[in-house]
Order: C-alpha cells, then structure tokens, then sequence
C-alpha cells in the first residue's frame, strides 16, 4: 500500500524539513513521527491452534498505542476465528499480518468482538464488516459510545490512531452456540464489566475466552462496571466446563485464578466504596484509601482504582446517604 | 523647631499616605506561578486582591486527569492554617473560572466539592486569613474538553423539577467537636453555556446551629457540577447537636432542612 508514511521514508532530512516549513507541514509530521509507530505483535500458542496475543498490562500511552489488550485467533479446520481486533486500525492491519504469517492461506471466517471498549474493536475496520459479530447490545454500545471512545483514544495514544474510525459489526449474535469453519462455539451472553459483555468457548480445546470479565494481575477496570452482575458472570465462567482462560487483559489461567482474583478485587472495591461514602468522605479521600497488600501486585492498581472511584462513587453516595426531609 | 516639627510630621504624613497609595496600587509583587498559568496575573488581580504567598499548606486534591470532566472531585484542605476567614476555588481555564467561596465562620478551613472542566486547567485555591494575607495553591488537572457547554444529565429527564432540591446527607461526629457533613442536593447547575439553556444554579448553602449561629457560608457557581455534592467540616463544640441547612438558587429557590449531629464520636 502507497501511503504518506511510507514516501516519508524515502526521504533525506532537509526534504522533510522543507516539507514542514510548506504548507503540507500539518499533513507531515505525524507522518515523520509515524516512521517510528509500529505494534510489535507477537503470537503465543496457548492451546492447540490457539494463539493468544498478548498486550502489555498498562494503561493507553504514546508509547504503547493502545497495545494493551488481549487478542486471539484460532485455526478452525477451514479457516481462523478471531477473538476482539485491538485499539486500532493500525493494530488491526498488524494482528491481520500476524494471522496470516503463522497460519498462511487460511481465511478469517469470524471475528467476535467481546464488548465494545475501544481496545477490543477498534481494529474492526481491516476485517470484512459482515464477518464481524457480537450481541446486539455489543453493537448498540458500539453505536452509541463508539465515536467518543475513538475521539478520546486520539487523546490518548495519538498518531496511532490514524486513519481510525468506529466500525460497528454487522452480525448480531442470539445462537447459543454456532459452528465456524468445521469447529463449534459455545456463546455466553454475560454482562457486569459492561452491560454486554460475550464469552466464547472453544468447544474442541475447551479454552475460555473470557474477555473483560476477566483480569489477571492487571487491575480490572470499571467505567461501565455493575459490580453485583459481574460477580454472577464470574460464577457462570467458572462453573464452565474448560481446560483454559484467555483473560482480556494478563496472561492465560488454567485453574481460574483469575476469576478469583476478579472476584476478590471487586469485592474488596464494593467494600471500600461502601465503607468511604457511609462515612461521607469525599471522593479524594476515598482514592488515598490504603490498597490492601494482595493487591499492590496488580500492574496500574493505583491509577484503576483512582478511575474506579470515579466511576462508582456517585452509585454508592446515592444507596448510603440516606434522603432528608425538608422543612 | 515648631517649623521643623511640623515639617517632619508632615514628611510623617506623607510617608503614611505614600505608603497605603502604594499598598493600594499593588505594591505586593506576585511571585510566580507554580502552575505556569497564562492566566495567573489575571486571575491574582480579580480574586486575591493585596498580598498573595504560595503556601503548600494549602492541600488541593484532584487527579491528573479528569475521567469525568462533568464531576471532577476536588478537596481542599488548609486545616494547617489558622485564622481563615475565606477560601476561593478557580478554574483558571474554565469559561466561568470561580467554582465557589467558603466562608468557614465556625468550621475546619475544608471543603469537598466536585467541578465541571471545560478543559485541561489550573485548580487554584485562594485561602484568605484575618490578616489579609492570601495563601494560594494548586494543581493541574487534565481533561477532554466540553464540560460546561454541555446541558446537564437532568435535562434528558421531562419531569427533573419534581426532585429539585431533594436532598441526600450524612453527618458524623469526628471528634467531640468537630461534625463532617456530606451532602448532595438535585440541581442541574445550568451554566448558561449550554445552547438554549438558561443559567440556572444553586447558589448559595449556609449551615447553622440550631440557634441560628452561621457556621459555614458557600456561594457556589456555575462550574459546580451538577446535583452539587458538598463536604464540611462544622464545629459543634457547644454542644450542637442539630445543624440547620439552608440553600437557595438562582431564581429564589429556597430549602431548607435540619439535620441531626451524632452525640457520639464515630472515626
């Protein structure tokens, strides 16, 4: 593909100079700076053709591009299920080099998108648009909060973003379960990290994809979070028959330890918030609360608990403090 | 000597009267702003008017970045300070910058609120005390954009004006004399700002013992976000065991409410 990035390369850097001093300066130096901006993707076979690939456990940087996501494919006998597309288009375009570099000639037949944060489908758009599914309240979410998502993501990670936009999919998801290329999923419509959220079971390997439902030493986080329901979805999960959990953020778990530590992190939140808007502190004072030891592991613990609070306060406020009664 | 007396005392006159023109005129220089805003001079010269210190002791809590730029929380904390007679909010880079002032008549110098962001800006907080002296500080704050332009959550809601003023509070006895009092009252805030929404807010809150002693003064303003959400901390050294609440808006709104102070000492 012929693009500005690539005729930027070939160029010495007193062209490139003279080229910022013009009028096409705007134009440019993403362009120049984008010569460096490239997701180092890399796939982990976690199952018998399953390949997870793995984001790093931070937060939306510069740096990292959004790269912080976890993503799978897996080799069907006819072709390659993928499981969400990443922070971007540009990831997609990579993930898409990936699938076909260790799995060669194998078409993508499906592309599930788990729940609609920006991380997981915001590289929808390389993907064949009616290959794409999700609940239908998947891709309501996506409808209604996709381009604000995709507008803070520019925010966020910058240039590479380029050439994003929202693509919503365009297969609504109902079946229970549904056979892709000679292997049958199962689908669980489960809801708690966002209110829809899908998990997809490989039913030959019996490995679980579990989405944001599940976070593995990476703090869970929460701005569209209902706490009680997640912790329903985390019971269904771990009362699935299953040999491995692909997380959405941390590595793979055979055992669950990830759903507990889910569970445990969530509970000890409910119980902070709980605690803090009782006794009418106010939301700073909430965010300093001491994050008990087992929990000072979790990578951007300090800063997702900070976001949290924000993100529940108000809920807890209104259930604590009690209605007056006026004069 | 009687002529020379007279001359020196009006040299001595003089003296005094270039002295408080001078005063007048701002003869306390401004120290530089820790914030490196373009708006500080701006901002000094229209809300703290005389002598103006960076004092650390003035504690301003907000995060880095706004997740939510319609309800960023922000505490300030000068209890360090003694004699304070007011504090003054900002947002330096809001379209409205005053946020509220606390006249903390008989409270603990603290006050816990939550502020619409229009954009990334300086929180700044001007603590006044008896001697004039203005102790300010402050932080950065990150966010978005479109926090004051945009009409209020209330307002996807026909019948909002039926819980205006409905009230939600908690009040605790922090130790034998000092009460903490947390309260969040429905109001949409209007800020003006939104197309073909006029400017509609809870403007003014003051807490009183029982006996109708002021305790805690706030005039609030539009930055303030929506359902405004209060924290104070009111003395109730004389016994008080009933705080009176009594709020107004912008278009004569009255509430007004009792609330009960705890005999017991809960921390």
């Amino acid at each position: 593909m012929t693009s500005p990035v690539n005729a930027v390369n070939t160029y010495n850097r007193r062209q490139v100079l003279a080229l910022l001093a013009g009028s096409a300066a705007c134009a440019c130096c993403g362009a120049v700076h984008a010569n460096k901006l490239a997701y180092d993707l890399a796939a982990t076979e976690i199952a018998r053709g399953t390949w997870a690939v793995h984001g790093r456990t931070e937060y939306f940087t510069l740096e990292n591009g959004g790269n912080i996501v976890n993503v799978a494919f897996v080799e069907v006998p006819d072709g390659v299920v993928v499981i969400d597309t990443g922070p971007s288009r540009r990831y997609g375009e990579a993930l898409l080099a990936l699938i076909e570099k260790t799995v060669p000639g194998k078409p993508v037949l499906r592309v599930y998108n788990t729940h609609h944060h920006p991380d997981h489908f915001l590289g929808n758009q390389v993907f064949e648009n009616s290959l794409i599914a999700a609940p239908q309240k998947v891709i309501d979410n996506i409808n209604a909060e996709g381009d604000g998502f995709t507008d803070n993501m520019y925010r966020l990670v910058g240039d590479w973003m380029r050439g994003t936009r929202t693509t919503s999919p365009g297969k609504a998801l109902e079946a229970q379960s549904e056979e892709i290329g000679g292997r049958r999923f199962s689908l669980y419509y489960l809801s708690g990290h966002t209110s829809a959220d899908l998990v997809i079971r490989d039913d030959e390997t019996g490995v679980v994809f579990s989405g944001d439902l599940a976070f593995y030493n990476r703090a869970p986080t929460t701005p569209h979070a209902d706490i009680d329901v997640w912790q329903e979805s985390l019971s269904v999960i771990a009362s699935l028959d299953k040999e491995l959990i692909l997380p959405g953020h941390g590595l793979q778990d055979k055992v669950g330890d990830s759903l507990v530590q889910t569970g445990d992190y969530l509970d000890w939140l409910q119980q902070a918030m709980t605690e803090a808007a009782s006794r009418g502190l106010t939301m700073n004072e909430a965010m300093s609360l001491p994050i008990p030891p087992r929990f000072t592991t979790l990578d951007v613990v300090d800063t997702e608990y900070q976001r949290s609070v924000v993100h529940l306060y108000l809920a807890f406020e209104d259930d604590l403090m009690p209605l007056i009664e006026m004069k | 000597m009687r002529h020379s007396k007279s001359g020196r005392s009006l040299r001595n006159c003089c003296f005094v009267l270039l002295l408080s023109i001078s005063a007048m005129a701002g003869a306390y220089e401004l120290p530089a702003d820790p914030l490196e805003s373009v708006m500080w001079e701006n901002m000094a010269k229209r809300f703290f008017p005389g002598e103006v210190v960076i004092d650390q002791r003035v504690i301003v809590r907000a995060p880095l970045d706004a997740e939510d730029q319609m309800q960023v929380p922000i505490t300030v904390d000068a209890t360090q300070l003694e004699n304070v007679v007011e504090i003054i909010a900002l947002a330096d880079l809001n379209p409205i910058p005053h946020i509220l002032t606390l006249h903390p008549v008989r409270a603990q110098p603290f006050v816990g609120f939550r502020v619409k962001l229009e954009q990334s800006t300086p929180i700044r907080v001007g603590v006044r005390t008896s001697d004039g002296v203005w102790h300010v500080n402050g932080v950065n704050v990150g966010a978005a954009g479109g926090g004051c332009t945009a009409p209020a959550l209330a307002h996807g809601n026909n019948d909002w004006y039926k819980t205006l003023g409905q009230t939600r509070a908690v009040t605790r006895r922090e130790s034998v004399d000092l009460a903490r009092l947390s309260l969040r009252m429905r109001h949409p805030m209007d800020t003006g700002l939104a197309a073909g929404i006029p400017v509609f807010y809870m403007s003014k809150v003051e807490v009183k013992s029982a006996d109708g002693v002021a305790l805690a003064n706030l005039d609030l303003f539009e930055p303030i976000s929506e359902n405004p959400t209060l924290t104070i901390k009111p003395l109730v050294s004389d016994g008080i065991t009933e705080l009176l609440v009594y709020a107004r808006d912008t278009e004569g709104n009255e509430f007004e409410f009792p609330l009960a102070v705890p005999a017991t000492v809960d921390n």
